[in-house]
């Protein structure tokens, strides 16, 4: 008889566990797929960076060999410059005539149908596969490109503008078109949201458009501008493909050079340029999030 | 002082405000009752300025101002749905319109911050200045859209169903407090509301709209004792009324035929107060001076200080008897028994065919 009541509680017990945290196992497949080709790649990354590495071959003798040579060359480490000048520059850029559009579409259409259709076609460019738009800024830009005929048959330039096409400046143009969507979405979405009723408070309150603009409409979209921003800028830090077609790999990436050296086996370098791109991502990441509390605004 | 006249605003073939005429005095408590969709909110928000009328002008201290855009108006507006920046603390959204308003803005942190304190003690929030808006509660939050309006000092304060969105209790005490804070700063304040009693309770003066349409403007007590008009009457919720037709000293409805006042004509609705009916036993006799009608028990409903029972008429129509508990105590009845209702025929009501009242003599007191 005390058998039977010890037995009960015991049973209970066992079975309320597995019911308590069975739902943990929703997370299995997601878990099992970031450990694997998340964590486990990073990992990896870093340590294959200190591996040592001959012309042909590389061997897992630590060292940090590849992380001097990176910090130590003009071509690896002036990479690393000009890839943060170009994804301040496109930041910037994609920020002032995404925030226009954006401004436009989440507050001056009314229409919540209109709205929908307007973001999606901006999202249009991306029915083609992201390589054809790239390329597409070729004929576009080119010494006998779109521009320069047009501009050459208006009589407003006598000789083609040279600098448009495999510059810095042609990478700029190329990447801007490319993500600014990313920038014009979110901002929109935050915009939208934006209750009428507080417009009306500060109209009422006796601030002018202007001041309700900087005081109210800006602030509050503000989450909108940094989720676009992460996005824009991991992306743009990631780049190399936009950067090789459209610069005649004149304009050599982070991103470029991870690629080059992959192509030539030379792993271990391909890791340090790897790591340093990971850790510029993460702190311009966090650096962003500091900027609003998204967790309170979403 | 403000005067509005003739104001008209239709929306796309909907009339949303039909020929309103209004003379607004200086620190007065003007209630604005009406059923939703009666226009309400559209009259109010043609007077902040946020829409435009049709066809009317509004006059402010004898200077036009239908097409002058809101903030120049000199008037506040505070929203039903309180309008809160939710970016900035309770401080910063009452020390707004000091701050940014286009005209005379206050740069001086020293008097921003005097007055913002002062108006935050008026309306009892002086703890509150640090928190933000989404950390404090609905009745407070209705405080802070209140003091953040009435820190400009506007001429009349235009409140759009400000209790709307409080529960009953709060709102009994934001009833009080509202009073208080007006008379504090001797501001003219506008109150909309769908709730009678709210609109009865508030008003110095009280406006009742019915579609787009001032019916009736008067101090709440003569609202409440002669509804001019019978849409009146039923907005109170606090009559019974009868169609029918009268002639010769009696009003003939369906099922009954029940004595009037005399020397009326045309009257096609009889209406009585609630509290006027007395409930007699079936085989009680009749009495000189009173009117009545048989009527079959349905329900009661209990309110604390006072019972409502329901009857039905001969016709199916629903007669209601109030009796308040200070004067007689509850009484029990099965659902289906017979009464006689009587009522005091000097004070039946009798309003014609176009709604208007057919008698305009005072027939009774409100009661305390």
């Amino acid at each position: 008889m005390s058998a039977v009541t010890h037995d009960i509680p015991e049973e209970a017990g066992r079975e309320s566990f597995w019911r308590r945290n069975l739902h943990f196992f929703l997370l299995a497949p997601g878990v099992a797929w970031m450990v694997l080709f998340l964590i486990v790649p990073l990992v990896m990354m870093v340590y294959v960076s200190f591996w040592t590495q001959t012309t042909f071959a590389i061997n897992s003798t630590l060292t940090t060999k590849s992380w001097a040579a990176f910090f130590g060359s003009e071509t690896y480490y002036g990479a690393l410059i000009r890839t943060l000048r170009l994804w301040l520059t496109v930041l910037v850029l994609t920020f002032l005539a995404g925030y226009p559009t954006a401004l436009f579409i989440g507050r001056f259409v009314r229409n919540k149908t209109l709205q929908t259709v307007l973001l999606v076609t901006c999202v249009i460019p991306f029915w083609t596969s992201f390589l054809i738009r790239v390329l597409a800024w070729r004929p576009m830009l080119g010494k006998e490109g779109a521009i320069n005929i047009v501009l050459e048959k208006l009589g407003l330039i006598s000789g083609p503008i040279e600098v448009l096409l495999f510059t810095e400046l042609s990478v700029i143009i190329g990447m801007v078109q490319i993500y600014v969507v990313f920038m014009v979405g979110p901002i929109a979405f935050m915009l939208a949201r934006i209750d009428d009723s507080l417009i009306e408070a500060a109209r009422d309150l006796g601030a002018t458009p202007l001041t309700i603009f900087r005081k109210i409409i800006f602030p509050l979209s503000l989450p909108g501008v940094v989720v676009g921003a992460i996005f824009v800028s991991v992306m743009v830090l990631g780049e190399f493909a936009t950067a090789s077609a459209l610069s005649g790999r004149k304009v050599n990436l982070l991103g470029n050079i991870i690629v080059t050296q992959v192509g030539s086996l030379k792993w271990a370098f391909a890791a340090v340029a790897g790591v340093v791109l990971t850790a510029v991502m993460a702190v311009v990441i966090t650096g962003l999030l500091r900027l609003v509390n998204l967790q309170r605004e979403l | 002082m403000m005067e509005i006249r003739g104001l008209n605003k239709s929306f796309g073939g909907n009339i949303a405000v039909r020929d309103f005429s209004l003379e607004i005095e200086d620190d007065e408590y003007l209630t604005l009752l009406g059923p939703s969709g009666s226009g309400k909110s559209t009259l109010l928000r043609l007077i902040a300025g946020l829409e435009r009328p049709d066809t009317g002008a509004i006059v402010l201290d004898g200077k036009t101002v239908t097409g002058t855009p809101p903030h120049l108006r000199g008037l506040g507006f505070v929203q039903q749905k309180y309008g809160l920046f939710p970016h900035m603390s309770v401080f910063d959204n009452v020390a707004f319109g000091l701050r940014y308003r286009q005209i005379d803005p206050v740069s001086d942190q020293r008097t921003v911050n005097d007055r913002v304190e002062r108006m935050l003690e008026l309306v009892g929030l002086e703890e509150f200045g640090d928190r933000m808006v989404g950390e404090i509660s609905g009745g407070q939050r209705q405080r802070v859209s209140l003091a953040r309006t009435l820190i400009c000092e506007p001429r009349i304060c235009l409140l759009d169903e400000p209790l709307g969105a409080l529960d009953a209790n709060l709102r009994e005490r934001m009833t009080v407090e509202l009073r208080r804070i007006r008379s504090a700063l001797g501001v003219t304040f506008m109150h909309v509301t769908g709730n009678e009693a709210e609109a009865l309770a508030m008003g110095d003066r009280m406006i009742v709209l019915d579609a787009g349409r001032a019916i009736q403007v008067d101090t709440p007590h003569d609202i409440f004792s002669r509804p001019a008009n019978v849409q009146v009457a039923r907005f109170l919720n606090a009559y019974n009324i009868l169609s029918g037709s009268g002639q010769g000293g009696a009003f003939e409805t369906a099922g009954a035929r029940l004595a009037m006042p005399p020397g009326v004509s045309g009257a096609v609705h009889y209406v009585f107060r609630f509290d006027n009916v007395a409930i007699c036993d079936p085989d009680s006799r009749g009495q000189s001076g009173s009117a009545q009608m048989e009527a079959e028990f349905i329900a009661s409903e209990f309110l604390g200080s006072r019972v409502v029972y329901f009857f039905r008429r001969p016709d199916g129509g629903v007669i209601e008897a109030e009796k308040h508990l200070s004067a007689v105590d509850p009484r029990g009845m099965r659902q289906g028994e017979k009464r006689i209702l009587r009522w005091p025929v000097e004070n039946v009501l009798l309003y014609g065919k176009g709604g208007g009242m057919l008698r305009h003599e005072p027939v009774l007191e409100v009661a305390q």
